[in-house]
């Protein structure tokens, strides 16, 4: 589903914030992409939606080669896609079932139809009863999960996290994961970047280890969740 | 691609219009006291150049009365008498190219008292002091034709013993309607400049709103909205702006109309003339709403257009 072939990446004036990353994420796996704040792992995400072009190698997504996308198409490569951002990016003068209908009206969705996912997606997240609710009366826990149910509203094949716990206390971030492997269980493909490592460890998942640019761990599915039990 | 994914294809792009149409409605009702100046700006400037134009187009009306304008009027001398004005009547008549009207001193006071409100002041003189009068109406097809006559007729009564003095009200209306032809290339310039005026405080308008609702952009952006839909209600803004502003300039136009209406007719009436002021008709009305709408929206398209290339070129911004 996701490839990066020898992909670097590199800001004008600055080190490589990528170096000759290699990996390859099936449809319906889970990832967790670790490492310290600046190991990019945020860099990485950004190539995945388009934010950025890598500067040599390529990124295939759903066998598509983002390199070769014509930025036309990038609305339809990101409309494939749930991200879940750490600030979680949301509209406050929207309501909360406003904010999470964007991605089907963005699709010309039917009005009926929009009505009936946003309650389902909301209701995934336990926040139907907030459907009427401004976002910046939302605690931040609420308002992450707001921008959870905007981001699988739509359906997307994969799904992205930035630093989604990032803001959240230990229990929030615990239900958090579990609600992504729920998800991943009706098979999306999810990636979660985050640096809580013991959260990470404990979820027993294929996880991809960063460090100053460079991909220094690929710990597959099996090896972590021997180590959970 | 077969006809039914292209209908359903269709119908989203419908519904997203729609969506579009709503939201550009909505924010313009959210922020009524900004529409408002706005709408008043775009108004001000869309009724100078419309105003103009009618009082044009009023005048062109009078215009049109060439026969009026193209008479002559001959005062005779003091001396001349009936007998002699009914001689000098013939010798008009017989040209073939003129007729004449005979108004005697009498029927002149009478009239020039109805007209000039001296009606007790004209009782002072004691013997009536106008001369016998001849109006002259030149045969012509056309006002070509017309503005020719007269000049020959003119300068041949003019030559005539009886004759006092000659007044050609052609020579006035040769004027009108020069200053109408420099009018109506006044209406175009000022047109053109008010036009672009509208463009411009449209563009500016929704510049700010773009830069207000930068980060609903974005986020539209992240969440996979293209160009065209992040673009189309800005579109709709432009568009209700330029319609409001017509439609507005249109009010402004009908009050002041009403306004002058009435001392107008009495100035005229002055003249001699009864008049009704025109207004904008019915398809001219609807010109002039779409023609707003139209500057709106391309006003509403440059500063869109401008910020979406700069989003393209400078990136999303966002953490690295």
């Amino acid at each position: 589903m996701i490839t990066f072939e020898h992909v670097s990446k590199r800001y004008p004036g600055a080190a490589n914030a990528l170096l000759d990353i290699n990996f390859h994420l099936d449809a319906g796996e889970m990832v967790f992409l670790t490492g310290h704040s600046g190991a990019g792992k945020s860099t990485l995400l950004r190539l995945i939606l388009l934010l950025e072009q890598a500067t040599r190698g390529q990124v295939l997504v759903d066998g598509r080669n983002l390199s070769k996308t014509s930025p036309r198409l990038t609305p339809q490569v990101r409309q494939h896609i749930g991200m879940i951002f750490q600030d979680h990016k949301l509209l406050s003068d929207k309501t909360v079932f406003d904010n999470v209908s964007l991605p089907l009206i963005i699709a010309g969705m039917r009005y009926a139809d929009i009505k009936k996912r946003v309650r389902a997606a909301l209701d995934k997240v336990g926040l139907l009863s907030k459907e009427k609710s401004w976002p910046l009366t939302l605690s931040g826990g609420e308002q992450q999960r707001v921008g959870i149910a905007r981001a699988i509203v739509g359906m997307p094949p994969i799904l992205l996290a930035d630093e989604p716990t990032g803001n959240l206390d230990p229990q929030l971030s615990r239900e958090l994961f579990s609600l992504f492997q729920q998800l991943n269980e009706h098979g999306v493909t999810v990636m979660v970047a985050s640096h809580d490592l013991s959260l990470i460890r404990a979820m027993g998942q294929r996880v991809l280890v960063l460090s100053g640019g460079r991909l220094i761990d690929d710990i597959p599915a099996a090896v972590s969740a021997a180590a959970v039990s | 691609m077969s006809i039914k994914s292209v209908r359903r294809r269709i119908r989203a792009r419908t519904r997203r219009q729609l969506y579009s149409f709503f939201s550009s409605l909505g924010s313009l009702l959210g922020h009524r006291l900004g529409t408002l100046m706005t709408v008043l700006v775009l108004g001000i400037a869309m009724a100078l150049p419309l105003g103009l134009y009618v009082t044009l187009h009023n005048l062109r009306d009078l215009d049109l009365k060439q026969d009026e304008w193209g008479t002559i009027t001959v005062f005779l001398n003091d001396e001349v008498t009936e007998a002699g004005a009914v001689e000098f009547a013939r010798k008009v008549n017989q040209r073939l190219d003129a007729s004449a009207v005979m108004i005697s001193p009498d029927q002149g006071m009478e009239e020039f008292r109805k007209v000039s409100g001296f009606g007790q002041a004209l009782d002072l003189f004691e013997e009536n002091p106008l001369p016998w009068t001849l109006l002259v109406t030149p045969q012509a097809a056309d006002s070509e034709e017309l503005g020719a006559r007269v000049t020959v007729l003119a300068a041949w009564i003019e030559e005539q013993e009886a004759v006092d003095i000659v007044q050609v009200d052609h020579k006035w209306m040769r004027r009108l309607s020069g200053l109408i032809g420099l009018g109506d290339a006044l209406v175009t310039v000022l047109s053109v400049m008010f036009s672009l005026a509208v463009v411009v405080v449209v563009a500016n308008t929704i510049r700010l709103d773009v830069g207000n609702r930068a980060e609903e952009i974005q986020v539209l952006s992240l969440i996979g909205a293209d160009d065209s839909f992040i673009r189309q209600p800005f579109l709709y803004t432009g568009f209700w702006y330029g319609l409001l502003g017509a439609l507005l300039a249109l009010v402004l136009l009908s009050v002041s109309i009403f306004y002058l209406n009435r001392p107008l007719e009495q100035l005229l009436n002055a003249y001699g003339k009864s008049f009704e002021l025109d207004g904008l008709g019915g398809l001219r009305v609807v010109f002039v709403l779409l023609a707003g709408g139209a500057l709106g929206l391309c006003g509403a398209w440059v500063s869109v257009e401008r910020y979406l290339r700069q989003l393209r070129v400078g990136g999303l911004p966002g953490r690295s």
